[in-house]
């Protein structure tokens, strides 16, 4: 048993009934321990006395050798118990007289020499006395005793010793079991305390302070400990509570989010369909309005042209009137279609690159009806150097014509003027566009409103000027599509000048927001990119040849790659794999014709458009091999870079939203006549 | 007298269109479907087509292709009519091998210029 692990209440009744016990045992034992020892001595003394007694009363008979005299003084001692033998000597050692007490017979003991005084032999004490008489020695008494009287005290003593030390013990027990509970008492108590607390996890529990001795200020600091504990476990619940709270609130807030995604998802969705179910609409509505009206307008126009040959005046006017009116009606539908379709965003842009001199000259000469009906007199001033421009030149023709027939109707007997010029403008190339008239000008109010569509005011002067009210809304909207700008300055009688900038080579990075923006806008600045740059090989004997193609095919911003003969052709074209190749026919080695060949015939190479310039006229030949494009030299380089253009247009058509062009144009039109034959589209709104 | 084979689907279209053709000077021939078209085109042997895009039967490309790629027909000019001004249209005419296009409505005056233009380059080559 490790008395190190006794209970608290066990070991101080330990401690304090050892520390009593050693101190009764010490005090007791030692008292009693001197007691004894001190009661021997007085029994020697005793002893001693008792022998000078027996030895006065003795001496007489041994003066005078009375042996029986002896003997019986010697037997008084018969009285005294624990006196077991007395024995007188005489003077020369000799046993005189000698008594035995008859309960305890001893053997007599011959006399030592020189014994005197008491010994303690064995267990009796022995006296040895000189006997005198008159202070004469006459003989020597000898007196043994056994020790009974020490014997029995010392029983006694132990006895008592004992079982005081057991009855003390006992009370000390008693006491000490009652006093150990001042120490153990709020130990036990504050251990019970700590146990509950941490079975029932409470921690408003508090232990007692009984004293306010150490154990009290140690409870005392385990109160102090428990009150922090409780408070931070408050703190931590409600720190929980709140987090539980928290999330739960979150994971509300999240499934509301996924449903709004969710709706927000369906809601685009919806739009998509809408969008797309608007565009089909568009598109259908744009054929089914338009056919009826071809009618109406067609057979108008022939009635009237039969009436007039029967020479009907009255009837020619009546059908003049139905085809005036269906006329007006279809460029209605026309500007509204395109409002809608720039509305819904559907809008797109077709770019492609063309010489703006050309279709200037197309446009301006469909525009002189609309002109001299006024007695008006246009003038057109095109800079030298205007070139080719990249944008949607169907829209470009549809401004200006917008523009013009506006000058022309606002304007009476005066002069109508565009003018043309290239400009740079922060590293971008523009081409700038002015039309200026003499005409009734603009008001300011009208002027604030004159970029939006169908206002009162336009109304009216659609009423009795013509027009739709929505030409330059749609104008408006196109310059803006295409990155542009547009603005007017004008007083009222004074005429009007109307600007706009389009970039010289428009990109499609075209916003919802510029399509459907309001008048006022700024220009966003057409970024001129030179990302799509493609290769053109040239393949020409002609060093000046080469060199010149190259030098304005750069300009144009392609990367060109030339070669002198055709195997040298041949080979660049596996490396590059050019956008468009160019192939002169007369060359040495390997003419042209050979080169084509192996051009069509190579699968890698055969995709690539094959444009032939040569001075040789063999179209058919070259059609055959399965050359694109057949041009005559010496080529005209902007009908060429137009061509190429195209190629480049539609290799990169995915970005860009352009159309595939790749007009095979048979002959190269240097002569009057063949120009003519490429008019293409022509505006449609003409009234 | 020219020959124009006029291949339109819509009938007013092609009534009217016919008729003032006729009144300008013109004979002309009608189809009303691409099939028919392309057959009048072998048999009748005219000088100028009209060719309208949208056909039923077979589309006014299809038949230009097979009539360009026809040596006995590849002469013949084609003028495609196209109901829609995109440049799609006008792009694809070009490629597939017309000698030029017009927009509907037509516009009569129009139409004519590029006819006469194409008859006389037809006339000096």
């Amino acid at each position: 048993m490790n008395l190190k692990n006794l209970s608290i209440k066990r070991k101080l009744m330990l401690i304090t009934m050892l520390t009593s016990g050693v101190a009764v045992v010490l005090s007791s034992a030692g008292f009693l321990i001197y007691d004894l020892i001190s009661f021997r001595h007085s029994l020697s003394q005793d002893l001693v006395t008792q022998a000078d007694i027996i030895g006065y009363n003795s001496a007489a008979a041994m003066a005078f050798k009375d042996e029986s005299a002896a003997t019986v003084t010697l037997s008084a001692l018969q009285a005294k118990e624990d006196i077991v033998l007395a024995v007188l000597y005489t003077r020369d050692g000799k046993i005189f007289a000698q008594y035995s007490h008859p309960n305890s017979p001893r053997p007599s003991v011959s006399l030592a020499a020189e014994a005197r005084g008491y010994r303690f032999e064995g267990s009796y004490l022995e006296v040895f006395r000189d006997v005198t008489l008159n202070g004469e020695p006459v003989g020597t008494l000898f007196l043994q005793s056994d020790m009974r009287q020490w014997n029995s005290r010392a029983k006694r003593y132990a006895t008592i010793f004992l079982s005081f030390v057991l009855i003390s013990g006992f009370f000390a027990l008693l006491v000490s079991s009652k006093l150990q509970k001042l120490i153990s008492g709020p130990i036990l108590h504050l251990e019970d305390t700590m146990r509950m607390v941490s079975a029932t996890k409470s921690y408003e529990v508090r232990a007692t302070k009984f004293y306010g001795d150490e154990i009290g200020r140690l409870i005392d600091g385990f109160n102090t400990m428990l009150a922090e504990i409780q408070q931070r476990d408050t703190a931590l619940h409600h720190a929980n509570d709140e987090l539980k709270t928290r999330t739960l609130e979150l994971e509300g807030e999240i499934v509301r989010r996924k449903e709004m995604q969710k709706e927000l998802l369906n809601a685009k969705h919806a739009a998509e369909d809408a969008n797309r179910a608007k565009s089909a609409f568009l598109a259908n509505m744009s054929h089914e309005l338009r056919t009826p009206l071809n009618a109406i307008i067609g057979y108008s126009e022939m009635l009237e042209e039969e009436t007039h040959e029967l020479g009907k005046v009255e009837n020619v006017k009546d059908l003049q009137k139905i085809q005036g009116a269906g006329k007006h009606l279809l460029s209605l539908i026309n500007d509204v279609l395109d409002l809608s379709k720039i509305e819904a965003g559907r809008m797109g842009l077709h770019l492609e690159a063309f010489d703006i001199t050309q279709m200037i000259d197309e446009m301006v000469s469909t525009l002189h009806p609309a002109i001299s009906k006024n007695a008006n007199t246009i003038q057109v001033h095109l800079a030298n150097d205007l070139g080719v421009m990249r944008a949607d030149i169907t829209k470009v023709r549809q401004i200006l014509f917008n523009l013009l027939s506006n000058a022309s109707k606002f304007t009476d007997h005066g002069t109508i003027t565009l003018d043309v010029d290239k400009s740079t403008e922060e590293g971008k190339d523009w081409i700038k566009f002015r039309i200026a008239d003499t005409g009734i000008g603009i008001t300011a109010k009208q002027k604030a409103n004159l970029f939006q569509e169908f206002t009162q005011a336009d109304v009216s002067i659609a009423r009795k000027y013509g027009g739709t009210g929505l030409g330059l809304a749609i104008s408006y909207r196109y310059v803006r599509l295409m990155n542009g700008r547009i603005s007017v300055e004008s007083e009222p009688a004074h005429g009007s000048v109307f600007t706009v900038h389009i970039p010289s080579r428009v990109t499609a990075d075209v916003t919802e927001a510029a399509q459907t923006d309001k008048a006022g806008g700024s220009p966003a600045g057409a970024a001129a990119t030179k990302s799509d740059v493609d290769t053109v090989l040239v393949i020409d004997d002609d060093s000046t040849v080469r060199d010149l193609m190259s030098r304005f095919l750069t300009r144009l911003g392609f990367n060109v790659v030339a070669a002198s003969s055709g195997e040298e052709g041949l080979r660049l074209a596996r490396q590059v794999n050019p956008l468009v190749v160019t192939l002169d026919v007369i060359m040495p080695d390997c003419d042209g014709w050979a080169v084509l060949n192996k051009l069509k015939a190579d699968p890698e190479l055969s995709k690539i458009p094959v444009i032939m310039v040569t001075v040789v006229d063999n179209e058919s030949m070259g059609f055959e091999l399965g050359a694109s494009h057949y041009l005559i030299k010496p080529v005209d380089r902007d009908r060429l870079a137009v061509l190429i253009e195209k190629h480049r247009a539609a290799r990169s058509s995915a970005a860009t939203d352009a159309e595939v062009l790749a007009p095979s144009i048979r002959r190269d039109p240097s002569s009057k006549k063949e120009k003519g034959r490429l008019k293409g589209t022509l505006p449609r709104t003409m009234n | 007298m020219p020959k124009i084979l006029l291949v339109e689907d819509n009938e007013m279209n092609r009534d009217m269109l016919s008729r003032r053709l006729q009144r300008k000077g013109y004979t002309v021939v009608t189809a009303h479907d691409g099939e028919q078209g392309h057959l009048l085109a072998h048999s009748e042997c005219p000088d100028i087509i009209l060719m309208d895009i949208s056909l039923p039967v077979m589309d006014g490309w299809e038949v230009t292709r097979l009539l360009k790629a026809d040596q006995t027909t590849r002469h013949i000019p084609i003028i495609a009519l196209t109901a829609h001004a995109l440049v799609t249209d006008r792009a694809k005419a070009f490629e597939i091998g017309c000698d030029d296009y017009d927009t509907k409505p037509v516009e009569f005056g129009r139409l004519s210029e590029k006819i006469e233009n194409l008859l006389v380059v037809r006339k000096s080559s």
